[in-house]
Formats: C-alpha cells, sequence, structure tokens
C-alpha cells in the first residue's frame, strides 16, 4: 500500500497486511464497533473484542478507566508492552479510533487502524469467525493516565475561546446549527441546548473518508482542514457530542496529517450544550 | 431461562430476519424516532382495528435497536392499545436480555417510544374535530 504522503503511514495497515499477521503472537487485532453484537455476528479470525463503554469507560464517574483497570483489560486480551494492537470496527473506523485515542491517553506504543475497517474486511469477502479466541494472560502494567497532550477538558475549551484559537466541530451540519437536537415526538436527549461553541469550524468526521471507509489521500484532507484554517500551526481543538466522532477527527489530524498539537474535547456537546452560561452560536 | 449465548442468537434472529418491517399505508399514525448522533433510526406505524394493535416499523442503525422493534411489534400487535402500552422499559429489556443490552438502554428502548409517540399522535388525532 502506498503511503499516500501521510505524516505516520504506519499507523495505517491494509485488509491484506492483516491477513497475512493473523496469526503473528507480536499483533493482536481489536474490534470496537458502534454497533456493540456486530463482532458475535462475526469478527476477523482471532479478534478480540473491546467494547468502548464497558470496557474503557468508569462505571460510576463520566471519564475513562484508570491505569489499574487499563492494565487488567490488557493482561486479559493478551496484549503486552511491545504488543502491535490493530484496532477495526464499524462506521468507517468511528469507534476504533475512539479506542485508539484511549490507549495513547496511557501512551501505548504501537496502536495502529486497520484501513477501511469491518466494511471493507467484508465488502473483500474475506473470512469471518465466530469464534471468540483466548489469549495467555499478559503482564501489562499501564503508566497513570497522561490527558494533558491529546485531551480537552471545558477549561481548556474556555481558555481556547479567550484566546479565540481554533475549535473543529465534526458533527453534523443539522447538529452545529442547532437545528437537530431530537427528532419530532421524541424525548429529548443529549442536550438543553442546540448549536455549536462559538467560533468552530463545521468539518463532519466523515468528510474524511472515502467511500470504502479508508481514509482519504494526505492531499485531500490538507484540502479539507487547510481550506477551513485547521493548520499543523495550531493548537487545535475537537468536539462532537462525546468525543468519539472527534477522535476519529484528531487521529487524522495527528497521524495522517502530522499535526503536533491536537486535543479531543471529549466533553463535547453533551457537556457544553448543558452548560449554564455556556456561550453558543446557532 | 436462555443462557447468555442463546439469548444473542434469539436477538442476532430478530436482527437478521426482523418481523413486521414494513410500511403500513393506511395507519392512523407514523412517527419518527431516533438518535441523529449515532444514526439509529425507527419508523413506526400504527393502526387499531377491531380493538387490536396493527403495527409495523421501518428503520436502520444498530443490531439492538433493529432488533428490539422486530421483538416489540411481535409482542404488540393484536394486543389492545391498553396492553401494548402497559410494556414498559424494564419489561422490554428483561426480554431482550437485560446483561446484553443494558449498556444500551437508549438503542434497546427507541422502538418503545417511538411506538408510544404514535400511540399519542394518534390519540391527538382522533381528539381534533373532523
Amino acid at each position: 500500500m502506498g503511503n499516500n504522503a501521510y505524516a505516520n503511514p504506519q499507523v495505517l495497515v491494509s485488509t491484506d497486511w492483516v491477513a497475512q499477521h493473523l496469526s503473528d503472537p507480536k499483533v493482536r487485532i481489536v474490534e470496537t464497533d458502534e454497533d456493540v453484537l456486530l463482532y458475535d455476528i462475526g469478527h476477523i479470525p482471532g479478534a478480540v473484542k473491546i467494547d468502548w463503554h464497558t470496557d474503557l469507560n468508569d462505571p460510576i464517574v463520566r471519564d475513562y478507566l484508570d491505569a489499574d483497570h487499563f492494565s487488567a483489560l490488557l493482561q486479559a486480551k493478551g496484549i503486552a508492552e511491545d504488543t502491535t494492537v490493530v484496532f477495526y470496527g464499524d462506521k468507517n473506523n468511528w469507534w476504533a479510533c475512539y479506542a485508539l485515542w484511549v490507549f495513547k491517553l496511557f501512551n501505548f506504543k504501537d496502536a495502529r487502524i486497520m484501513n477501511g475497517g469491518r466494511k471493507k474486511w467484508i465488502d473483500e469477502g474475506r473470512e469471518l469467525s465466530k469464534i471468540v479466541p483466548g489469549y495467555p494472560k499478559t503482564t501489562y502494567r499501564a503508566p497513570s493516565r497522561d490527558d494533558r497532550k491529546i485531551r480537552a477538558f471545558r477549561s481548556d475549551v474556555e481558555a481556547h475561546l479567550t484566546k479565540k484559537l481554533p475549535l473543529v466541530d465534526v458533527r453534523s451540519p443539522g447538529e452545529y446549527s442547532g437545528q437537530l437536537l431530537h427528532m419530532a415526538d421524541y424525548p429529548q436527549e443529549g442536550a438543553l441546548r442546540g448549536g455549536h461553541i462559538p467560533g468552530a469550524k463545521n468539518i463532519p468526521w466523515g468528510k474524511a473518508v472515502a467511500e470504502d471507509g479508508t481514509f482519504k489521500s494526505a492531499a485531500e484532507l490538507q484540502e479539507l482542514y487547510g481550506s477551513q484554517g485547521i493548520t499543523p500551526d495550531k493548537d487545535i481543538v475537537a468536539y462532537c457530542r462525546i468525543g468519539e466522532r472527534s477522535s476519529h477527527t484528531w487521529f487524522v489530524l495527528t497521524y495522517l496529517l502530522g499535526y503536533p498539537n491536537v486535543r479531543n474535547y471529549d466533553g463535547s456537546w453533551t457537556e457544553w450544550g448543558n452548560l449554564v452560561g455556556a456561550p453558543i452560536e446557532k | 431461562m436462555l443462557t447468555r449465548q442463546e439469548q444473542l442468537e434469539w436477538i442476532l434472529d430478530h436482527y437478521e430476519n426482523p418481523r413486521h418491517k414494513h410500511p403500513l399505508d393506511d395507519a392512523d399514525a407514523v412517527v419518527e424516532g431516533g438518535n441523529p448522533g449515532c444514526g439509529d433510526i425507527i419508523k413506526v406505524y400504527l393502526k387499531i382495528e377491531a380493538g387490536r394493535v396493527v403495527a409495523s416499523f421501518e428503520g436502520e442503525g444498530c443490531t439492538i435497536s433493529q432488533a428490539s422493534a422486530s421483538f416489540l411489534m411481535d409482542e404488540i400487535n393484536g394486543r389492545t392499545l391498553e396492553e401494548a402500552l402497559a410494556i414498559d422499559h424494564a419489561e422490554l429489556m428483561e426480554n431482550l436480555g437485560k446483561e446484553i443490552v443494558q449498556q444500551r438502554a437508549r438503542c434497546a428502548t427507541l422502538s418503545l417510544d417511538t411506538f408510544r409517540a404514535a400511540a399519542r399522535k394518534r390519540e391527538r388525532a382522533q381528539q381534533l374535530p373532523s
């Protein structure tokens, strides 16, 4: 696979590469989906499942798991410090990128994405399995989580606003404009107010991928973001509703385009849209 | 009582072979419900014939939301509206397999909430002067 001039081409692996490494003891294929039962319908042979909700989140506090729980998770999945973890999933690797982002909160060394995700694997007629594999438990120990480099909190976004630094709202245009919060005749959910954080540019996350779910070329991505003033010299914060779609954009900007300073605001609109007194634009 | 694996296979069967998945041209009420963020959409068609519920759905989205809709349609068709509306979130999730769907409660109950919205819409329409 050509590198399309990505800044970090090694973070994307092809379906061919995955097929060739199914039995590689140094590689662990991990499926993470928005549709949580897809893995059970059939998955890449040998792949394990990480459910972002039950496996990566604290069950009580709105936060991600701590180092002890992350260590236990990886030990149980047969992942060691030197394992190459390859994530894939549904919806253009949306949740796979989210899981990768959480792994990077713990500075996990070698985490990659299978380009095209689950759909590409299936469209190519490749084998699926229902067998849930077991792997020997490892002795992986996670460092303490360090959120500062790639995670933005509300106070960071407020400071960003004061300094008029760039924000990327990766939701749909309807959500960005505030038209969409809930469907008609359906209980209101998510946020009490619609709109976007003032000054945020709307670049929907899905624009970064082609029809087949693979990421667009570096040139196309540079145009997509650069044309809206989202350039590598800036301190950028991306957000969506709960930080899952914006982690996909974080991945694109950080790894494919090599932007050095990108953070994901995972509080996102479910926090900002419910905050008393927070400024909103429509 | 089904094992977890059996429950899972039952849910997947509803997803892969959905019951009552079709439009209803002469419905008394049609309501679309969904989660704009994650893409689950359920459209419920409802009419009452001879005092009994006739309902169907269309939709797209995750396995749980679609399987739930299929199961719910099976449950409510043929019941009185009062009986159908007595089904609550807890009962629905218990029948689907609480352990499997509890982390996706919103997806699991989308069909029920949309059905209830359809019932309300039908009731409002019935109250309007013709």
